[in-house]
């Protein structure tokens, strides 16, 4: 009942977002060009002298526009160039003297009796009066606000007023019931549409189960809406779904999964698998409670991938710590390929992680380690390997100069440099440039060992680091 | 046509059939195709008698015309680079991201992500493409409410970055208290890299390498809750064959959310092979919900980490300390504004180099402004400047986009770059330049233009002085195939709608 009530709050929430699509109606051109019925008034005695329709179903309902020349031979009155409506007139309403229209005569009516108000002067004529429609048939409200089960008693319904346009039905007015408060919700328009068994038929006079299916996810569990026939053109009558009051919490996209997982009855209502497929990508299982987008059902909300406001301007700078803390997080997200593809990039890329021409600039971020460069490039395949084609290769040991500015003296003074900045030199030297002089075994024996060094745990966690230099006679501290 | 453009060729097919022959089960398959052109100067290597050169103005030995030299003890010869002839490269990239699932079991699916890398020219000198088959992950995956087990070739991220192995991974969670243990092991890969570490392909100047991949064991243990996340994190790497480790790691993250919009987040990590404090850092941030405003403050420590089948750990890499901020901001609507900026100092590296002077501090910031007039317009420039050991940069940049929907996108943009090196005779000036263009049918396509130039003028004083003026084009296409739900047949009241479902 709860899920019923939530969904049928759908089709409100969808009719209250119509109105503001509905362009004028179409056919307002074609009655601004009607004949001036008041201006003729003292001319004509009876209805039936140029409607002879209305009486015999044989005989046209328009007058000849010769008739009209009798007088307005541009003599006695100027021309005109009346012509009677080329195509039957386009409506859903039950009443007509056209052979289409179900109703072609009321015994007993005179003809004012339906297109004159109450009092009116003569030949003060309207296509349809609404008073005495709604007087003679006892409605006692202003004619949108009749009671729901009052429509249908003039009007079709949509699926068998085929005559319309998707343009006629968008300019459909709009009942000032669908504005009440509350309106939205399954107590409203829900309500209404069950108030007669299977669907009130007023529902059916503006709409077909096209229009549900704009946003009732749950339309094939809803009798109402499955009892409402098909018809495209319903969905001339756009609608919108409104997210609740909830959503807009700040806290609701970090709380939602929580909710879903307690029950995902309510969210049911309004989404199809495919509104948590849109940003969880990689997780298919978390949609299960949800069904699926299908013929029938409802798109419902259309739930867009946005970025979240608290990954702010830098987050692909700054992210690790976050993505360390709760892996499962950016997993909601994320697919491991948007991982992978900063982490494990590939060679023919052009930008991504970085800006484009990273590459001329690479040099100052990577000496400074703006971030660590290892955890996406490995040094031998991406850093040495560019660099020998380069030319940036060392060829063998440091006691030569050239390469760091011709200094001749750098050699013997990289040290401190080389503490710094120890992966930016491995980008281009072997340990065999280095061992010439660190070595304990031969060469210079200079101690390339620094503070926070610990031979003590080194020799426990790998000794061979230590016979590289030291061969097997390793030194304790 | 290559044999490797047509194996590229050759997966696009089959890919393209799958969504026939694979309607039994859920999929998804994105095939990302890049290839680039790029023209560069190659560098020819020279030598010349060491009586022949002379001394330059730096004190170094350089050949009469100018080229600093390199000269090697009893060597008679001293080696140099000259300019070679502009160099043409075509590295091309297939990779292909496959899930699939519906297999009959709920929760098991089959992950998969490979790539087919070369170098489309007769060169055959594009850095990176070896080797040609590498498969980044392949492993299946059973996930439950409680438990998900995977098998496989995978990637574990962790404070210690992206660990690859080939193994298996079991992880536990105990459901709305959000705490989850979950531990993993295998045969290791290279850092950064889906190659193991004996690859010849990570080897490029013949160094010493391991003669097998190392075993890799790791464990975690994490609380999610509503204000805060923490994760412990250990991970262990040996070398089978002598059965010492290669690396050994604990680290800490923790990200605590104390009220809306704020965030507290950090981590560290302890080398327990070698016995010190490694990386860590603390950022205090606020994201106004609406997105305005955006700042963060935060301290940072960086320490390398090596592998301990090298000797690099022994000669004591010294950490760096960093205090850094950013603030971005919107004072008008279309208008957004960005600054950001970071100070650094490394510790004593406790050696004396007299002879030699080199910085022990650096800073970096940019500040930049992105302006969109329009939702179709983006106008974004900015300034970088960074000084600091070993080298420093400064430099514009900008760019104009255009896209006037989800289909289409164009965009120029150019930049300009000052790039003094410490150590080196690279004093340069570059301008880049360049232009792309984004086009994307339907969801399932989108293709890829990019075309880049390089304009430089190196300022050195030998006659080393060539220029690097590179072009680049680039292209690249994305397709995506697969069933589910999402692709599920949409309802005919949508189909119909005019303008398609986009009009909503």
């Amino acid at each position: 009942m709860r899920a019923l009530g939530s969904s049928l709050a759908l089709a409100a929430l969808c009719a209250a977002g119509s109105a503001a699509q509905r362009p004028p109606p179409s056919q307002a051109a074609a009655a601004a060009a009607r004949f001036d019925h008041d201006k003729h008034r003292k001319l004509f005695p009876a209805c039936e002298t140029c409607h002879r329709g209305a009486v015999d179903v044989t005989a046209p309902l328009w007058p000849d526009p010769a008739s009209c020349a009798a007088c307005h031979d541009g003599v006695i009155e100027e021309r005109v160039s009346w012509q009677p409506p080329a195509e039957r007139r386009r409506s859903n309403q039950r009443f007509g003297h056209s052979p289409g229209a179900e109703v072609k005569s009321i015994p007993a009516a005179q003809c004012v009796d339906c297109h004159a108000e109450k009092g009116a002067p003569w030949m003060s004529v309207e296509r349809v009066a609404l008073g005495p429609c709604l007087d003679c048939h006892e409605i006692k409200t202003a004619h949108l606000a009749a009671p729901d089960t009052a429509c249908a008693i003039c009007h079709l319904p949509l699926v068998r007023a085929v005559r319309l346009t998707r343009q006629d039905i968008a300019g459909f007015p709009e009942p000032p019931s669908h504005e009440q408060p509350g309106f939205a919700q399954g107590s409203g328009h829900g309500a209404a549409a069950k108030r007669v068994t299977p669907v009130t038929p007023s529902c059916s006079v503006c709409h077909a189960r096209d229009f549900c299916l704009q946003c009732h996810v749950d339309a094939p569990e809803q009798a109402p809406i499955q009892a409402l026939p098909s018809d495209p053109r319903a969905t001339a009558i756009v609608a919108r779904l409104q997210p609740p009051p909830s959503h807009a919490d700040e806290s609701f996209l970090a709380r939602h999964g929580e909710i879903v997982r307690r029950s995902a009855t309510e969210c049911a209502a309004c989404h199809t698998q495919e509104s948590c497929l849109a940003c969880h990508v990689a997780r298919p299982r978390v949609a299960r409670g949800l069904r699926r987008a299908e013929p029938g059902r409802g798109t419902g909300a259309l739930v867009h991938r946005v970025r979240p406001s608290w990954h702010g301007d830098d987050f692909a700078g700054g992210h690790s710590q976050r993505a360390a803390a709760a892996p499962a997080t950016c997993a909601g997200c994320h697919v491991r390929a948007d991982c992978l593809d900063c982490h494990r990039p590939d060679a023919a890329r052009a930008a991504g992680y970085h800006p484009p021409g990273f590459l001329a600039r690479h040099p100052a971020a990577a000496y400074g380690r703006e971030a660590s460069c290892s955890d996406c490039h490995n040094v031998g395949n991406f850093c040495t390997s560019c660099h020998a084609r380069a030319g940036l290769k060392a060829a063998a040991g440091l006691l030569r100069s050239g390469y760091h500015d011709a200094n001749r003296f750098f050699a013997v003074g990289h040290g401190g440099a080389a503490r710094q900045s120890l992966e930016t030199c491995v980008s281009c030297h072997t340990e065999r440039d280095c061992l010439p002089c660190h070595s304990a075994l031969g060469g210079r024996r200079f101690n390339p060992h620094g503070p926070g060094f610990d031979p003590n745990r080194l020799i426990k966690k790998n000794p061979q680091v230590c016979t590289a230099c030291h061969g097997t006679a390793i030194p304790t501290r | 046509m290559s044999s490797l453009a047509r194996l590229v060729l050759g997966v696009i097919v089959v890919a393209s059939a799958l969504p026939v022959t694979g309607r039994a089960q859920a999929y998804r398959l994105r095939v990302d195709t890049r290839v680039q052109a790029v023209a560069y100067r190659g560098n020819t290597l020279d030598s010349i008698p060491v009586g022949d050169t002379v001394t330059g103005s730096t004190g170094g030995p350089v050949t009469r015309d100018g080229f600093a030299v390199t000269c090697i003890g009893s060597d008679p010869y001293c080696r140099f680079f000259r300019p070679g002839s502009v160099v043409h490269a075509a590295p091309v990239t297939a990779a292909a991201d496959f899930t699939l699932w519906g297999l009959g079991l709920p929760g098991l699916s089959i992950r998969a992500t490979g790539r087919l890398v070369g170098d489309l020219s007769s060169a055959h000198n594009w850095p990176g493409t070896d080797s040609h088959v590498q498969l980044l992950e392949g492993y299946a995956e059973y996930a439950a409410e409680h438990l998900t087990a995977q098998l496989g070739r995978q990637v574990v991220a962790s404070r210690f970055g992206f660990t690859g192995f080939d193994g298996g991974r079991l992880a536990y969670r105990t459901g709305q208290r959000g705490l989850e243990v979950a531990g993993y092991g295998g045969w290791g890969l290279a850092r950064g890299a889906a190659l193991p570490v004996t690859s010849p392909a990570l080897n490029p100047l013949d160094d010493f390498q391991p003669r097998q991949r190392q075993l890799v064991a790791g464990a975690g243990a994490g609380w999610v809750a509503e204000r805060f996340d923490v994760r412990l994190s250990y991970l262990r790497e040996v070398d089978p064959r002598v059965d010492y480790f290669v690396g050994e790691r604990a680290g800490v993250d923790l990200a605590v959310r104390p009220a809306a919009g704020w965030s507290l987040v950090g981590g560290a990590d302890y080398d327990l092979a070698a016995g010190w404090w490694g990386s860590a850092e603390g950022t205090l941030g606020y994201a106004d919900p609406s997105g305005r405003v955006a700042a963060t403050v935060g301290l940072r420590r960086y320490r390398p980490h090596f592998d301990l089948w090298t000797i690099w750990g022994a000669f004591s890499p010294v950490p760096y300390r960093a205090v850094q901020g950013s603030v971005a901001f919107t004072p008008v609507a279309p208008l957004r504004l960005r600054v950001r900026g970071e100070s650094y100092t490394f510790e004593d590296a406790d050696v004396s180099t007299p002879l030699v002077a080199y910085e022990t501090s650096g800073w970096r910031f940019a500040w930049g402004a992105t302006y969109t007039p329009s939702n179709a317009w983006t106008v974004d420039g900015g300034y970088h400047s960074e000084f600091g050991p070993g080298a420093s940069s400064r430099g514009f940049e900008g760019s104009v986009s255009y896209a006037p929907g989800e289909r289409v996108a164009l965009s120029v943009h150019a930049a300009t770059l000052d790039r003094p090196l410490e150590f080196r005779f690279d004093q340069s000036s570059l301008q880049l330049y360049g232009a792309e263009v984004l086009y994307r049918p339907s969801p399932r396509a989108s293709f890829h233009l990019d075309a880049s130039g390089y304009a430089e003028d190196r300022a050195r004083p030998d006659a080393a002085a060539f220029d690097w003026n590179q072009l680049r084009v680039s292209a690249r296409v994305v397709l995506l195939f697969g069933s589910g739900a999402d692709f599920a047949n949409l309802p005919p009241a949508v189909r119909r709608m005019p303008g398609g479902r986009m009009a909503r």
